[in-house]
Protein backbone atom coordinates (compact mmCIF):
# COMPACT_ATOMS: atom_id res chain seq x y z
CA UNK A 1 0.00 0.00 0.00
CA UNK A 2 1.21 3.49 -0.81
CA UNK A 3 0.52 5.85 2.04
CA UNK A 4 0.43 9.52 1.21
CA UNK A 5 -0.21 12.41 3.51
CA UNK A 6 -2.65 14.96 2.29
CA UNK A 7 -3.05 17.53 5.01
CA UNK A 8 -4.55 20.11 2.65
CA UNK A 9 -8.26 19.70 2.12
CA UNK A 10 -9.60 19.35 -1.34
CA UNK A 11 -12.45 21.68 -2.05
CA UNK A 12 -15.54 20.97 -4.01
CA UNK A 13 -18.03 23.06 -5.88
CA UNK A 14 -20.65 22.09 -3.37
CA UNK A 15 -18.56 23.73 -0.67
CA UNK A 16 -18.71 27.10 -2.34
CA UNK A 17 -21.62 28.01 -0.18
CA UNK A 18 -21.03 27.59 3.51
CA UNK A 19 -24.08 25.63 4.53
CA UNK A 20 -25.52 25.89 7.96
CA UNK A 21 -26.36 22.48 9.36
CA UNK A 22 -29.91 21.64 10.29
CA UNK A 23 -30.91 22.19 13.90
CA UNK A 24 -33.29 19.26 14.26
CA UNK A 25 -36.18 18.22 16.40
CA UNK A 26 -34.97 15.07 18.14
CA UNK A 27 -37.02 12.26 19.68
CA UNK A 28 -35.21 9.33 21.30
CA UNK A 29 -35.89 6.05 23.05
CA UNK A 30 -34.01 2.84 23.76
CA UNK A 31 -34.16 -0.36 21.72
CA UNK A 32 -31.90 -3.21 20.58
CA UNK A 33 -29.69 -2.72 23.62
CA UNK A 34 -28.90 0.83 22.59
CA UNK A 35 -30.45 4.08 21.55
CA UNK A 36 -33.01 4.70 18.85
CA UNK A 37 -33.35 8.30 17.68
CA UNK A 38 -35.26 10.22 15.03
CA UNK A 39 -34.11 13.68 13.94
CA UNK A 40 -36.36 15.81 11.75
CA UNK A 41 -35.73 19.17 10.15
CA UNK A 42 -38.51 20.84 12.09
CA UNK A 43 -38.89 23.29 14.91
CA UNK A 44 -39.23 22.04 18.46
CA UNK A 45 -42.79 23.28 18.55
CA UNK A 46 -43.87 21.22 15.55
CA UNK A 47 -46.40 18.78 17.00
CA UNK A 48 -46.81 16.88 13.75
CA UNK A 49 -43.07 16.25 13.58
CA UNK A 50 -42.98 15.02 17.16
CA UNK A 51 -45.99 12.78 16.55
CA UNK A 52 -44.49 11.28 13.38
CA UNK A 53 -41.18 10.63 15.14
CA UNK A 54 -42.83 8.93 18.13
CA UNK A 55 -45.01 6.83 15.86
CA UNK A 56 -41.97 5.69 13.91
CA UNK A 57 -39.97 4.85 17.03
CA UNK A 58 -42.80 2.61 18.23
CA UNK A 59 -42.89 0.84 14.86
CA UNK A 60 -39.14 0.32 14.79
CA UNK A 61 -39.22 -1.11 18.29
CA UNK A 62 -41.84 -3.64 17.22
CA UNK A 63 -39.73 -4.67 14.23
CA UNK A 64 -36.60 -4.84 16.39
CA UNK A 65 -38.34 -7.10 18.89
CA UNK A 66 -38.97 -9.62 16.11
CA UNK A 67 -35.29 -9.63 15.16
CA UNK A 68 -33.68 -9.82 18.59
CA UNK A 69 -31.86 -12.94 19.76
CA UNK A 70 -32.19 -11.67 23.33
CA UNK A 71 -35.98 -12.13 23.35
CA UNK A 72 -36.95 -15.79 23.55
CA UNK A 73 -40.27 -15.26 21.79
CA UNK A 74 -38.86 -13.21 18.94
CA UNK A 75 -39.20 -14.51 15.43
CA UNK A 76 -35.43 -14.84 15.19
CA UNK A 77 -35.20 -16.87 18.40
CA UNK A 78 -38.00 -19.13 17.15
CA UNK A 79 -36.10 -19.69 13.92
CA UNK A 80 -32.90 -20.48 15.79
CA UNK A 81 -34.74 -22.93 18.06
CA UNK A 82 -36.58 -24.63 15.21
CA UNK A 83 -35.15 -28.12 14.57
CA UNK A 84 -36.29 -28.17 10.95
CA UNK A 85 -33.86 -27.31 8.21
CA UNK A 86 -36.54 -25.63 6.09
CA UNK A 87 -38.44 -22.97 8.01
CA UNK A 88 -40.93 -20.36 6.75
CA UNK A 89 -40.46 -16.91 8.26
CA UNK A 90 -42.56 -13.74 8.29
CA UNK A 91 -42.04 -10.65 6.14
CA UNK A 92 -39.98 -8.70 8.69
CA UNK A 93 -37.52 -11.47 9.48
CA UNK A 94 -37.44 -12.47 5.83
CA UNK A 95 -36.51 -8.93 4.78
CA UNK A 96 -33.84 -8.73 7.49
CA UNK A 97 -32.36 -12.04 6.34
CA UNK A 98 -32.31 -10.75 2.77
CA UNK A 99 -30.42 -7.76 4.16
CA UNK A 100 -27.96 -10.24 5.65
CA UNK A 101 -27.39 -11.73 2.21
CA UNK A 102 -26.81 -8.24 0.82
CA UNK A 103 -24.42 -7.39 3.65
CA UNK A 104 -22.39 -10.52 2.96
CA UNK A 105 -22.10 -9.65 -0.71
CA UNK A 106 -21.23 -6.00 -0.07
CA UNK A 107 -18.53 -6.92 2.46
CA UNK A 108 -16.87 -9.57 0.30
CA UNK A 109 -18.28 -12.11 2.76
CA UNK A 110 -16.57 -10.69 5.82
CA UNK A 111 -20.00 -10.09 7.33
CA UNK A 112 -21.78 -13.33 8.10
CA UNK A 113 -25.06 -13.51 10.01
CA UNK A 114 -24.67 -17.21 10.83
CA UNK A 115 -21.99 -16.75 13.49
CA UNK A 116 -24.14 -16.79 16.61
CA UNK A 117 -22.28 -19.73 18.11
CA UNK A 118 -18.89 -18.09 17.65
CA UNK A 119 -20.23 -14.86 19.12
CA UNK A 120 -21.55 -16.68 22.22
CA UNK A 121 -18.29 -18.55 22.56
CA UNK A 122 -16.39 -15.26 22.44
CA UNK A 123 -18.46 -14.08 25.38
CA UNK A 124 -17.80 -17.33 27.21
CA UNK A 125 -21.42 -18.43 26.90
CA UNK A 126 -22.38 -22.00 26.04
CA UNK A 127 -22.79 -22.65 22.36
CA UNK A 128 -24.16 -25.61 20.46
CA UNK A 129 -23.29 -24.22 17.10
CA UNK A 130 -21.59 -26.00 14.26
CA UNK A 131 -17.81 -26.19 14.25
CA UNK A 132 -15.99 -23.23 12.78
CA UNK A 133 -14.66 -25.21 9.85
CA UNK A 134 -18.09 -26.58 8.89
CA UNK A 135 -19.53 -24.85 5.81
CA UNK A 136 -22.34 -22.60 6.99
CA UNK A 137 -24.65 -23.27 4.08
CA UNK A 138 -28.02 -21.64 4.02
CA UNK A 139 -30.33 -20.11 1.47
CA UNK A 140 -33.40 -17.99 1.34
CA UNK A 141 -36.28 -17.98 -1.10
CA UNK A 142 -39.38 -15.85 -1.37
CA UNK A 143 -42.63 -17.19 -0.05
CA UNK A 144 -46.22 -16.03 -0.48
CA UNK A 145 -47.25 -12.56 0.67
CA UNK A 146 -43.72 -11.23 1.25
CA UNK A 147 -42.79 -14.12 3.52
CA UNK A 148 -39.62 -16.15 2.99
CA UNK A 149 -38.39 -19.69 3.50
CA UNK A 150 -35.03 -20.40 5.12
CA UNK A 151 -33.21 -23.54 4.08
CA UNK A 152 -30.15 -24.22 6.21
CA UNK A 153 -27.69 -26.89 7.15
CA UNK A 154 -28.23 -28.46 10.58
CA UNK A 155 -26.98 -26.31 13.43
CA UNK A 156 -27.02 -23.00 11.60
CA UNK A 157 -28.27 -20.19 13.83
CA UNK A 158 -28.55 -16.53 13.02
CA UNK A 159 -27.39 -13.35 14.73
CA UNK A 160 -28.47 -10.30 12.78
CA UNK A 161 -26.62 -7.83 15.03
CA UNK A 162 -25.56 -4.69 13.18
CA UNK A 163 -27.20 -5.86 9.97
CA UNK A 164 -30.59 -5.53 11.66
CA UNK A 165 -29.73 -2.05 12.89
CA UNK A 166 -28.68 -0.82 9.47
CA UNK A 167 -31.76 -2.38 7.93
CA UNK A 168 -34.07 -0.90 10.59
CA UNK A 169 -32.60 2.56 10.06
CA UNK A 170 -33.22 2.29 6.33
CA UNK A 171 -36.73 0.94 6.72
CA UNK A 172 -37.55 3.60 9.31
CA UNK A 173 -36.36 6.41 7.07
CA UNK A 174 -38.55 5.08 4.26
CA UNK A 175 -41.54 5.59 6.56
CA UNK A 176 -40.69 9.28 6.93
CA UNK A 177 -41.23 10.05 3.26
CA UNK A 178 -43.18 13.21 4.03
CA UNK A 179 -40.07 14.75 5.62
CA UNK A 180 -37.47 15.82 3.04
CA UNK A 181 -34.73 16.05 5.69
CA UNK A 182 -34.72 13.32 8.32
CA UNK A 183 -32.36 10.97 10.16
CA UNK A 184 -33.03 7.60 11.77
CA UNK A 185 -30.30 6.61 14.21
CA UNK A 186 -30.45 2.89 15.04
CA UNK A 187 -27.83 2.61 17.79
CA UNK A 188 -25.18 4.48 15.83
CA UNK A 189 -26.13 3.38 12.31
CA UNK A 190 -27.61 6.39 10.55
CA UNK A 191 -29.94 6.57 7.57
CA UNK A 192 -30.14 10.19 6.42
CA UNK A 193 -32.16 12.10 3.90
CA UNK A 194 -31.21 15.65 2.93
CA UNK A 195 -33.55 17.96 1.11
CA UNK A 196 -32.09 20.09 -1.69
CA UNK A 197 -29.61 22.51 -0.17
CA UNK A 198 -29.98 21.12 3.36
CA UNK A 199 -27.00 19.84 5.36
CA UNK A 200 -26.78 17.38 8.23
CA UNK A 201 -23.77 17.65 10.50
CA UNK A 202 -22.71 14.23 11.77
CA UNK A 203 -20.09 13.71 14.47
CA UNK A 204 -17.90 10.62 14.22
CA UNK A 205 -17.53 9.48 17.81
CA UNK A 206 -14.06 9.25 19.31
CA UNK A 207 -14.20 6.12 21.47
CA UNK A 208 -11.25 7.28 23.59
CA UNK A 209 -12.95 10.32 25.08
CA UNK A 210 -16.61 10.73 25.92
CA UNK A 211 -18.28 13.47 23.95
CA UNK A 212 -15.37 14.13 21.60
CA UNK A 213 -15.30 13.53 17.87
CA UNK A 214 -12.74 12.18 15.43
CA UNK A 215 -14.33 14.20 12.67
CA UNK A 216 -17.48 16.11 11.82
CA UNK A 217 -19.06 15.31 8.49
CA UNK A 218 -21.29 17.65 6.54
CA UNK A 219 -23.70 15.64 4.41
CA UNK A 220 -25.65 17.80 2.03
CA UNK A 221 -28.58 17.44 -0.30
CA UNK A 222 -27.72 17.94 -3.92
CA UNK A 223 -29.35 20.78 -5.77
CA UNK A 224 -31.81 18.52 -7.49
CA UNK A 225 -35.51 18.05 -7.18
CA UNK A 226 -35.15 14.88 -5.15
CA UNK A 227 -33.69 14.49 -1.66
CA UNK A 228 -30.28 12.89 -1.29
CA UNK A 229 -29.85 9.67 0.69
CA UNK A 230 -26.84 8.99 2.87
CA UNK A 231 -25.87 6.13 5.13
CA UNK A 232 -23.30 6.40 7.91
CA UNK A 233 -22.31 3.56 10.21
CA UNK A 234 -19.58 2.88 12.75
CA UNK A 235 -18.24 -0.44 13.92
CA UNK A 236 -15.45 -1.26 16.30
CA UNK A 237 -13.94 -3.36 19.01
CA UNK A 238 -13.77 -0.96 21.93
CA UNK A 239 -17.32 -1.15 23.31
CA UNK A 240 -18.33 -4.82 23.25
CA UNK A 241 -15.25 -6.49 24.68
CA UNK A 242 -14.53 -8.96 27.45
CA UNK A 243 -11.52 -10.31 29.22
CA UNK A 244 -11.36 -14.09 28.87
CA UNK A 245 -8.42 -16.39 29.48
CA UNK A 246 -6.26 -13.37 30.22
CA UNK A 247 -6.94 -11.96 26.75
CA UNK A 248 -9.31 -9.30 25.57
CA UNK A 249 -11.97 -10.52 23.20
CA UNK A 250 -14.52 -8.56 21.24
CA UNK A 251 -17.76 -9.24 19.41
CA UNK A 252 -16.67 -8.96 15.77
CA UNK A 253 -16.20 -12.48 14.52
CA UNK A 254 -13.99 -13.17 11.52
CA UNK A 255 -15.87 -15.75 9.43
CA UNK A 256 -12.56 -17.06 8.10
CA UNK A 257 -11.48 -18.20 11.55
CA UNK A 258 -14.73 -18.37 13.53
CA UNK A 259 -13.06 -16.34 16.29
CA UNK A 260 -12.88 -12.64 17.21
CA UNK A 261 -11.02 -10.84 14.46
CA UNK A 262 -7.34 -10.13 15.04
CA UNK A 263 -7.20 -6.57 13.83
CA UNK A 264 -5.36 -3.29 14.29
CA UNK A 265 -8.52 -1.26 13.70
CA UNK A 266 -10.27 0.04 16.80
CA UNK A 267 -13.10 1.72 14.97
CA UNK A 268 -14.21 2.27 11.39
CA UNK A 269 -16.83 4.70 10.09
CA UNK A 270 -18.14 4.47 6.54
CA UNK A 271 -20.22 6.96 4.57
CA UNK A 272 -22.13 5.75 1.53
CA UNK A 273 -25.64 5.64 0.13
CA UNK A 274 -27.35 3.42 2.67
CA UNK A 275 -27.05 2.58 6.35
CA UNK A 276 -27.13 -1.15 5.68
CA UNK A 277 -24.24 -0.97 3.24
CA UNK A 278 -22.30 1.40 5.50
CA UNK A 279 -22.77 -0.97 8.44
CA UNK A 280 -21.59 -3.99 6.46
CA UNK A 281 -18.53 -2.19 5.11
CA UNK A 282 -17.57 -0.65 8.45
CA UNK A 283 -17.66 -4.05 10.12
CA UNK A 284 -15.73 -5.61 7.25
CA UNK A 285 -13.04 -2.91 7.51
CA UNK A 286 -12.56 -3.64 11.21
CA UNK A 287 -12.37 -7.38 10.62
CA UNK A 288 -9.98 -7.02 7.68
CA UNK A 289 -7.57 -4.63 9.43
CA UNK A 290 -6.17 -1.30 8.28
CA UNK A 291 -4.44 -2.29 5.04
CA UNK A 292 -6.95 -4.77 3.71
CA UNK A 293 -9.88 -2.85 5.14
CA UNK A 294 -9.02 0.44 3.41
CA UNK A 295 -8.42 -1.45 0.17
CA UNK A 296 -11.84 -3.06 0.52
CA UNK A 297 -13.49 0.32 1.11
CA UNK A 298 -11.67 1.75 -1.90
CA UNK A 299 -12.97 -1.10 -4.06
CA UNK A 300 -16.46 -0.55 -2.70
CA UNK A 301 -16.35 3.08 -3.84
CA UNK A 302 -17.60 4.54 -0.58
CA UNK A 303 -18.16 8.29 -0.23
CA UNK A 304 -15.95 8.47 2.83
CA UNK A 305 -14.26 6.45 5.56
CA UNK A 306 -12.54 7.31 8.84
CA UNK A 307 -10.53 4.68 10.68
CA UNK A 308 -8.99 4.82 14.15
CA UNK A 309 -6.14 2.38 14.59
CA UNK A 310 -4.80 0.83 17.77
CA UNK A 311 -1.72 3.03 17.33
CA UNK A 312 -3.99 6.05 17.79
CA UNK A 313 -3.82 7.15 14.15
CA UNK A 314 -6.87 8.60 12.45
CA UNK A 315 -6.82 7.57 8.80
CA UNK A 316 -9.24 8.41 6.01
CA UNK A 317 -9.83 7.82 2.36
CA UNK A 318 -9.08 10.99 0.35
CA UNK A 319 -12.69 11.55 -0.72
CA UNK A 320 -13.62 11.93 2.95
CA UNK A 321 -11.98 15.36 2.97
CA UNK A 322 -14.81 16.63 0.78
CA UNK A 323 -17.25 15.80 3.57
CA UNK A 324 -15.39 17.24 6.53
CA UNK A 325 -16.75 20.32 8.26
CA UNK A 326 -14.40 23.29 8.30
CA UNK B 1 -22.21 -60.41 -93.47
CA UNK B 2 -21.65 -56.99 -94.92
CA UNK B 3 -20.55 -54.25 -92.60
CA UNK B 4 -21.90 -50.81 -93.36
CA UNK B 5 -19.57 -47.92 -92.84
CA UNK B 6 -21.12 -45.30 -90.62
CA UNK B 7 -20.49 -42.59 -93.15
CA UNK B 8 -22.32 -44.50 -95.74
CA UNK B 9 -25.45 -44.94 -93.65
CA UNK B 10 -28.45 -43.38 -95.43
CA UNK B 11 -30.03 -41.05 -92.80
CA UNK B 12 -26.71 -39.96 -91.52
CA UNK B 13 -25.53 -38.71 -94.88
CA UNK B 14 -28.52 -36.42 -95.18
CA UNK B 15 -27.93 -34.70 -91.84
CA UNK B 16 -24.24 -34.13 -92.61
CA UNK B 17 -25.13 -32.53 -95.87
CA UNK B 18 -27.60 -30.16 -94.21
CA UNK B 19 -25.08 -29.01 -91.62
CA UNK B 20 -22.53 -28.39 -94.29
CA UNK B 21 -24.99 -26.32 -96.18
CA UNK B 22 -25.83 -24.28 -93.10
CA UNK B 23 -22.15 -23.68 -92.30
CA UNK B 24 -21.50 -22.53 -95.75
CA UNK B 25 -24.20 -19.88 -95.60
CA UNK B 26 -22.83 -18.09 -92.39
CA UNK B 27 -20.19 -15.27 -92.59
CA UNK B 28 -16.74 -16.04 -91.27
CA UNK B 29 -16.63 -14.77 -87.58
CA UNK B 30 -12.87 -14.61 -87.38
CA UNK B 31 -12.59 -11.08 -88.71
CA UNK B 32 -15.27 -9.76 -86.36
CA UNK B 33 -13.64 -11.48 -83.39
CA UNK B 34 -10.30 -9.95 -84.30
CA UNK B 35 -11.82 -6.49 -84.55
CA UNK B 36 -13.64 -6.83 -81.21
CA UNK B 37 -10.53 -8.12 -79.46
CA UNK B 38 -8.34 -5.36 -80.80
CA UNK B 39 -10.80 -2.64 -79.83
CA UNK B 40 -11.13 -4.12 -76.30
CA UNK B 41 -7.40 -4.09 -75.82
CA UNK B 42 -7.22 -0.50 -77.03
CA UNK B 43 -9.98 0.61 -74.64
CA UNK B 44 -8.34 -1.15 -71.71
CA UNK B 45 -4.95 0.37 -72.40
CA UNK B 46 -6.54 3.82 -72.62
CA UNK B 47 -8.22 3.32 -69.25
CA UNK B 48 -5.00 2.15 -67.63
CA UNK B 49 -3.20 5.15 -69.01
CA UNK B 50 -5.79 7.55 -67.58
CA UNK B 51 -5.82 5.91 -64.15
CA UNK B 52 -2.16 5.23 -63.64
CA UNK B 53 -0.71 8.32 -65.20
CA UNK B 54 0.54 10.95 -62.71
CA UNK B 55 -1.62 14.07 -62.46
CA UNK B 56 -0.58 17.07 -64.30
CA UNK B 57 1.65 19.33 -62.22
CA UNK B 58 -0.25 22.11 -60.45
CA UNK B 59 1.53 25.19 -59.27
CA UNK B 60 1.10 25.55 -55.46
CA UNK B 61 2.20 28.42 -53.23
CA UNK B 62 5.57 27.59 -51.84
CA UNK B 63 5.80 27.59 -48.05
CA UNK B 64 8.91 27.25 -45.91
CA UNK B 65 9.49 23.76 -44.61
CA UNK B 66 7.83 23.10 -41.25
CA UNK B 67 10.01 22.83 -38.22
CA UNK B 68 10.40 19.24 -37.06
CA UNK B 69 8.06 18.39 -34.17
CA UNK B 70 8.65 15.90 -31.43
CA UNK B 71 5.92 13.35 -31.01
CA UNK B 72 5.83 11.50 -27.76
CA UNK B 73 4.40 8.12 -28.24
CA UNK B 74 3.39 6.24 -25.15
CA UNK B 75 4.11 2.61 -25.30
CA UNK B 76 1.24 0.56 -24.02
CA UNK B 77 2.02 -1.74 -21.15
CA UNK B 78 0.87 -5.17 -21.91
CA UNK B 79 -0.15 -7.47 -19.11
CA UNK B 80 -0.29 -11.15 -19.56
CA UNK B 81 -2.07 -13.23 -17.00
CA UNK B 82 -0.14 -16.39 -16.48
CA UNK B 83 -2.10 -19.57 -16.31
CA UNK B 84 -1.17 -22.12 -13.66
CA UNK B 85 2.05 -23.83 -14.67
CA UNK B 86 3.13 -21.08 -17.05
CA UNK B 87 6.36 -19.21 -16.48
CA UNK B 88 6.98 -15.55 -17.38
CA UNK B 89 9.29 -14.59 -20.22
CA UNK B 90 12.85 -13.64 -19.19
CA UNK B 91 13.10 -10.11 -17.80
CA UNK B 92 9.34 -9.68 -17.34
CA UNK B 93 8.02 -8.00 -14.24
CA UNK B 94 5.80 -10.37 -12.34
CA UNK B 95 2.97 -8.93 -10.23
CA UNK B 96 1.13 -11.11 -7.77
CA UNK B 97 -2.52 -11.09 -8.74
CA UNK B 98 -3.53 -11.29 -5.09
CA UNK B 99 -1.39 -8.33 -4.05
CA UNK B 100 -3.51 -5.39 -2.90
CA UNK B 101 -3.87 -2.54 -5.33
CA UNK B 102 -1.95 0.52 -4.11
CA UNK B 103 -4.26 3.14 -2.69
CA UNK B 104 -3.84 6.62 -1.32
CA UNK B 105 -4.95 7.36 2.20
CA UNK B 106 -5.04 10.44 4.35
CA UNK B 107 -2.85 10.05 7.40
CA UNK B 108 -3.52 13.45 8.94
CA UNK B 109 -7.21 14.06 9.22
CA UNK B 110 -7.83 17.71 10.18
CA UNK B 111 -9.11 18.17 13.70
CA UNK B 112 -12.85 18.75 13.83
CA UNK B 113 -14.13 22.21 14.63
CA UNK B 114 -15.39 22.85 18.12
CA UNK B 115 -19.12 22.71 17.65
CA UNK B 116 -22.03 20.89 19.19
CA UNK B 117 -23.41 18.24 16.88
CA UNK B 118 -26.61 16.43 17.75
CA UNK B 119 -26.41 13.65 15.17
CA UNK B 120 -23.68 11.20 16.07
CA UNK B 121 -22.45 7.91 14.68
CA UNK B 122 -21.00 5.51 17.24
CA UNK B 123 -20.24 1.88 17.78
CA UNK B 124 -23.30 -0.09 18.80
CA UNK B 125 -23.99 -0.06 22.51
CA UNK B 126 -22.06 3.16 23.07
CA UNK B 127 -23.75 5.30 25.71
CA UNK B 128 -23.82 8.93 24.74
CA UNK B 129 -23.57 11.19 27.78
Amino acid sequence: MITAERPARTSRLAREIAQTPIVPLTVATTAMGGRLVVHLAASGADDRARHDAQLLLARIRRWADRLSRHIETSELSMLNADPRSRVPVGPTLGAALWAGVEAANESEHLVDITLLGARLAAEGLPSTDVAADTPRRWSLCSGPRRTAVVDRAPGIRFDLGGVAKGWLAERGLACLSSWPSAVVDADGDLALRCGPGATWAVAVDDPRTDGSALAILHLSGRATRWPTRWGVATSGTSVHRWRRDETMRHHLIDPRTGAPAITDVVQATVVCGSALRAEALAKAAVIAGTTQGLALLERAGVAGAVILTERGETLALPQTLNLLAE
Amino acid sequence: MVRQHPASAGGRDESVDESRRAAGSRPDPTKVRFVLGASGIAALSALVTVIAAPPAPVSLPVSPPAAPTTVTQQRPIVYIQLAPGQSPPPGATVIDAKAPKPITIVTRVPAPPQQTVVVRTTQSGKVIP
